[in-house]
C-alpha cells in the first residue's frame, strides 16, 4: 500500500523551473503507478525537446522529488514515480518481489517452513500453519494469512502437499467436518519430484524435436543422437562400479 | 482413438508380424475405414488373390472383421447385401501385449493352460481338434496328452473367460435410426434369416446342455431374442442421447455371440449320456431318444472340428486394468491399501460387464474384510487396519464411501494416473516452473490470464509467457486472446488445458515413441547382424564386449517398449 509522506512548506518543489514543474506534475499525478518516460512525454501538454526532458528529470531526481522504480513487467523501461509514493503491487510485483525480481530465496524459506509445520502436525489447516509461523518468529516481517495461503497453494501445485477435507474422525478429530486441510503427500509424490512416467522415461518422451522426427527423415530414430546418449548412459548406469574402499586398498 | 502415429504404429506391428503385403491391406483399411474387397483391391492395386489372402490372415488373427450391410438397390432385385471389412485397431495393439497376457495367465493357471492360450495367440483362432494336435506335437516324454485333458483345459479357460468362441464371421449391421425399430426389420428376408440362424444356434446349444423338452427350448429362445431386442433398444437409446459409437464398435458388438454361447465349450457328453441311459428307469427307451444321442455324438465330433476359439482380449485387458489400479494405489498409499483394493476387485470383478467400468459394485466392510483375509498378503490385516485403509482410499477419492458400503472409483484412479503421466512429461521436457503452471491450469480447468498464472505459481513475470508459449506451441495448452478496448486498448492472453484434445495429442506422442523404439531395436539389431550370427565360440575379446552391449541394448529397448505400452493401455484401453 502506498503511504503519503507529510510535506513541509520548504519543500524543494517550490523552487522548480516551469519545465520541471510540468514534468513533476505529470509524474505525481500517476501516484503509486508511476509512469514510463516515453508515456510521460506523450502526456505533456507542450512539446518539449528530449534534452530538456532528460535534464529536468535529472534535476528532479537530484532534488529528491522523483525516483526511478523497477517495473516487473519490463525491467528495461525507465519508470518514474514521485518520492512520496511506494510502487503499487502491479509495478513492484507485491510482497514476493524484491527490487523488481521474484525473491526466490525468501519464497523457498517460507515454503520449507510451511512444509515443516504440515509434516509436524500431519494434518494442518491454513490458520494453523499461519499461526505457527507467526509464533515461531522465523521471519522479520509478519506474513498475512493471504500470503501463507499463496505459499500453501504453491506447495499443492508442487505436489508436495495435498488438499483434503476433514471428516472429523481419526487424524481430523480436532478439525470441523468439511474444513479444508493440508497433508504431506506420501511416497507417491516423491517429495515434490514428480514420478517419472513411462513416456518421460524414453528419449522420445522428453525430446524437443519429436514433432519433426519421422522414420526416414533427417531426424529419425536411426540417426537420433539422444538415443545413442541415452543407451550409453543407461548401460553405464547398470554397470557394477568399484567401491571407494576397493580403490584405497 | 485413431491418431496419425497410432495408424503408423499399427501398420508397423503388422509389417513386423505378417510382412508388407498384409500390412498394405491393413493400412488401407486403417486409413479409409470399412471397405469392400473390390475397393481394397482398387486402393491397394493388389490382385484379387493377394487381397483375399491378406484378408484371410487378418481375419484369422482377429485383426479384421467382416460384416454385411444392406444397400437399397434401384433394380428389381430388392436390397443387396454388401460384405465389407473393418480393421480392429485395438486387436492390432494387443499383439505387442501377448507376453503380458501370458504372464497374467501363468499366475492363475498351470503350464498346460498357458501353452493352450499361447497357441491361440500365435495362430489367432483354433478348433479343439487343432488345439489337441498342437498339444500332441509338443508332447514331452512321459507326459502324454489326450483329447479329454485338452478339452478340460479349454473348459477351465472358457469358464474364466480367458478364451471365447469366435464371433460371427459376417454379422449383419443394421442401420440405427429412430424410425427403424426392430419390428420393421422383422419382415425383411435377412432378419428372417438371422432368426433362423438363431434357432439353429439355440438348437445346437440345447443339445449341449441337454435341454430336450421343446417348451423349454422355446422359452430359452424367447429369452435370447428378448435379450437381442433389449440390446437393440439400448443401441437406439444410446444413439438418441448422442453417445457416438464407431463402426468398429458396432460391428464387434453385432458379431459377438450371446453370452451363453460365447463362453460355452463342446463337452464330451457321450459317456455321460450313455451312463444316464443305462441308469435311468423312468425313461422309456425309444426310437426318438436313440436318435437324439446319435445326433449329439455326431454334433460333438463335428463341432470339435468346426467351432473355433480365440483368446478373449477383453478379459486380459480387464485384468491389466485392475493390476494398473492396484499398482497405482500401492505407489500412492501402502501395501495395506493395495491389498484392500485387490480384495474389492476380486469380489466384484465377476459382475463387471465391460472393460471401462466406472464404479465397482458397492461392498460392505464385512464382505471386504472377508475377501481380504482370503489372500495370503491380507491374512495379517485386522478389521481396523482394513477400515483405516478404506479411509485412506476415500481421502484420495479412489473409493466412494456411502452408508457403510464402499465402491471403487475406477475413473478417478485412472484419471489421476493419466494426469501424473502427462505432468511427468511436462516436468521433464519443460522444467519445474512449467510443471507448476500446467498443474494449475489442469486443476482449474478454465481459462486463466498470464499474470494470474505467474502470481499463483511464483514464476517470474517475464518467464511465464515464454513457458506458456512453448507449451501452447507443442499442443499442451489452448490460448485465447482477449482484447479490451477502453481509453487504451490492451490485450490479455488467456490459457487453458483441454483434456480431451491434450489426451489425444499425448496418446499420439506415445504411439510415435512406441514406433520409434521399435525402429530403434530393428536398427540396432541390423547394425550388429553379422556379430549376432557368429557362433558363440568365435565371439572373443572385443567381439564379446560388443555382443554383450547389443544384448543389453536390446533388453533396455524392449523393456522400455513394455513400459511404454503400459502408458498406452492407460490412455487408450482403460
Amino acid at each position: 500500500m502506498s503511504k503519503r509522506k507529510r510535506l513541509d512548506s520548504n519543500a524543494p518543489s517550490d523552487s522548480l523551473t516551469d519545465h520541471e514543474r510540468l514534468i513533476y506534475d505529470v509524474i505525481r499525478s500517476k501516484q503509486d503507478m508511476g509512469i514510463w518516460t516515453r508515456d510521460m512525454k506523450r502526456e505533456l501538454k507542450v512539446n518539449l525537446p528530449d534534452n530538456i526532458v532528460t535534464k529536468s528529470i535529472k534535476s528532479l531526481q537530484n532534488k529528491s522529488l522523483i525516483k526511478e522504480v523497477v517495473n516487473i513487467h519490463n525491467k528495461g523501461k525507465k519508470h518514474l514515480m514521485a518520492v512520496e509514493f511506494e510502487p503499487s503491487k502491479e509495478i513492484s510485483g507485491g510482497a514476493w518481489y524484491s527490487e523488481g525480481s521474484l525473491d526466490t530465496e525468501f519464497i523457498k524459506v517460507v515454503k520449507s517452513q510451511c512444509l515443516k509445520q504440515i509434516i509436524k502436525v500431519k494434518v494442518a489447516t491454513l490458520e494453523g500453519i499461519s499461526d505457527s509461523i507467526k509464533r515461531s518468529g522465523a521471519f522479520k516481517v509478519d506474513l498475512t494469512k493471504q500470503q501463507t495461503e499463496e505459499i500453501v497453494r504453491a506447495l499443492v501445485l508442487d505436489n508436495q502437499i495435498m488438499e483434503v477435507k476433514s471428516n472429523g474422525s481419526g487424524e481430523f478429530t480436532n478439525i470441523p467436518v468439511g474444513k479444508v486441510c493440508y497433508k504431506n503427500v506420501s511416497k507417491g509424490g516423491g517429495g515434490g519430484e514428480p514420478k517419472t512416467g513411462s513416456l518421460a522415461s524414453v528419449p522420445c518422451g522428453v525430446c524437443p524435436q519429436i514433432n519433426i522426427c519421422t522414420p526416414d527423415g533427417v531426424i529419425s530414430p536411426k540417426t537420433c543422437v539422444y538415443y545413442t546418449k541415452w543407451e550409453a548412459f543407461r548401460l553405464w548406469e547398470k554397470q557394477p562400479r568399484k567401491r571407494w574402499w576397493t580403490k584405497r586398498k | 482413438m485413431l491418431t496419425e502415429y497410432g495408424t503408423k504404429h499399427a501398420v508397423h506391428v503388422i509389417t513386423n508380424h505378417f510382412g508388407d503385403l498384409v500390412a498394405k491391406v491393413c493400412e488401407c483399411l486403417l486409413r479409409k475405414g470399412p471397405l469392400t474387397r473390390q475397393n481394397i483391391k482398387r486402393y491397394t492395386e493388389l490382385s484379387d488373390e493377394q487381397v483375399k489372402n491378406a484378408l484371410l490372415v487378418l481375419i484369422q488373427q482377429n485383426c479384421v472383421q467382416a460384416f454385411t450391410t444392406q444397400q437399397p438397390d434401384g433394380f428389381a432385385d430388392g436390397p443387396k447385401a454388401n460384405t465389407q471389412y473393418v480393421v480392429l485397431f485395438d486387436n492390432i495393439l494387443h499383439r505387442v501385449r501377448f507376453a503380458k497376457f501370458l504372464t497374467i495367465l501363468s499366475q492363475e493357471f498351470d503350464q498346460q493352460c498357458v501353452e493352450l492360450v499361447q497357441g491361440l495367440l500365435e495362430h489367432g483362432r483354433l478348433t479343439l481338434k487343432q488345439m489337441f494336435d498342437r498339444a500332441k506335437s509338443s508332447e514331452k516324454e512321459g507326459n502324454l496328452v489326450d483329447l479329454d485333458s485338452v478339452r478340460e483345459t479349454l473348459v477351465k479357460l472358457v469358464t474364466a473367460h480367458y478364451v471365447e468362441r469366435c464371433p460371427a464371421s459376417e454379422p449383419l449391421l443394421m442401420p440405427i435410426s429412430e424410425e427403424e425399430g426392430p419390428a420393421r426389420k422383422k419382415g425383411s428376408k435377412s432378419a428372417k434369416e438371422q432368426e433362423q440362424q438363431s434357432f439353429t444356434y439355440v438348437d445346437v446349444f440345447c443339445n449341449y446342455v441337454l435341454i430336450r423338452d421343446q417348451s423349454a427350448r422355446a422359452i430359452f429362445f424367447f429369452c435370447l431374442s428378448y435379450n437381442n431386442r433389449a440390446n437393440y433398444l439400448m443401441k437406439i437409446s444410446r444413439a438418441k442421447i448422442g453417445e457416438p459409437e464407431t463402426i468398429e464398435q458396432q460391428v464387434v458388438e453385432a458379431a459377438l455371440p450371446m453370452e451363453a454361447m460365447r463362453f460355452s465349450v463342446v463337452t464330451n457328453v457321450e459317456s455321460d449320456v450313455g451312463e444316464k441311459e443305462k441308469n435311468s428307469n423312468n425313461v422309456t427307451p425309444g426310437e426318438k431318444r436313440k436318435h437324439d444321442v446319435f445326433d449329439l455324438d455326431e454334433c460333438g465330433v463335428a463341432d470339435e472340428q468346426s467351432v473355433v476359439y480365440r483368446a478373449n482380449f477383453e478379459e486380459f485387458i480387464r485384468r491389466l486394468r485392475h493390476k494398473g489400479c492396484i499398482d497405482h494405489v500401492r505407489a500412492h498409499l501402502d501395501d495395506g491399501a493395495a491389498n484392500v483394493l485387490s480384495a474389492m476387485l476380486q469380489a466384484t470383478s465377476s459382475v463387471e460387464k465391460k472393460v471401462k467400468t466406472k464404479n465397482s459394485v458397492p461392498l460392505s466392510l464385512s464382505s471386504i474384510y472377508e475377501e481380504v483375509i482370503k489372500s495370503e498378503a491380507g491374512r495379517n490385516m485386522t478389521l481396523d487396519h482394513v477400515r483405516a485403509s478404506l479411509v485412506q482410499l476415500g481421502e484420495l477419492s479412489f473409493v466412494d464411501a456411502s452408508s457403510d458400503s464402499y465402491s471403487i472409483d475406477f475413473e478417478k484412479i485412472i484419471e489421476i494416473a493419466q494426469n501424473e503421466e502427462v505432468e511427468s512429461v511436462v516436468s521433464k521436457r519443460y522444467g519445474r516452473d512449467a510443471y507448476r503452471i500446467f498443474r494449475l491450469l489442469s486443476k482449474s480447468g478454465r481459462l486463466l490470464e498470464t499474470d494470474k498464472i505467474s502470481d499463483t505459481t511464483f514464476v517470474e513475470k517475464k518467464d511465464a509467457p515464454k513457458i506458456l508459449y512453448k507449451l501452447w506451441k507443442d499442443g499442451y495448452l489452448l490460448m485465447e486472446k482477449l482484447v479490451v478496448t477502453g481509453a487504451r486498448q490492451s490485450q490479455f492472453l488467456l490459457w487453458k488445458v483441454n483434456r480431451q484434445i491434450l489426451w489425444k495429442h499425448v496418446l499420439d506422442e506415445m504411439f510415435h515413441a512406441a514406433l520409434n523404439l521399435s525402429l530403434r531395436v530393428a536398427y540396432e539389431l541390423d547394425r550388429e547382424k553379422e556379430l549376432l550370427n557368429l557362433p558363440a565360440d568365435k565371439r572373443t575379446g572385443p567381439l564379446q564386449d560388443r555382443y554383450n552391449r547389443i544384448r543389453k541394448v536390446r533388453i533396455l529397448l524392449e523393456s522400455s517398449q513394455m513400459k511404454l505400452d503400459d502408458a498406452i493401455l492407460l490412455f487408450h484401453d482403460f
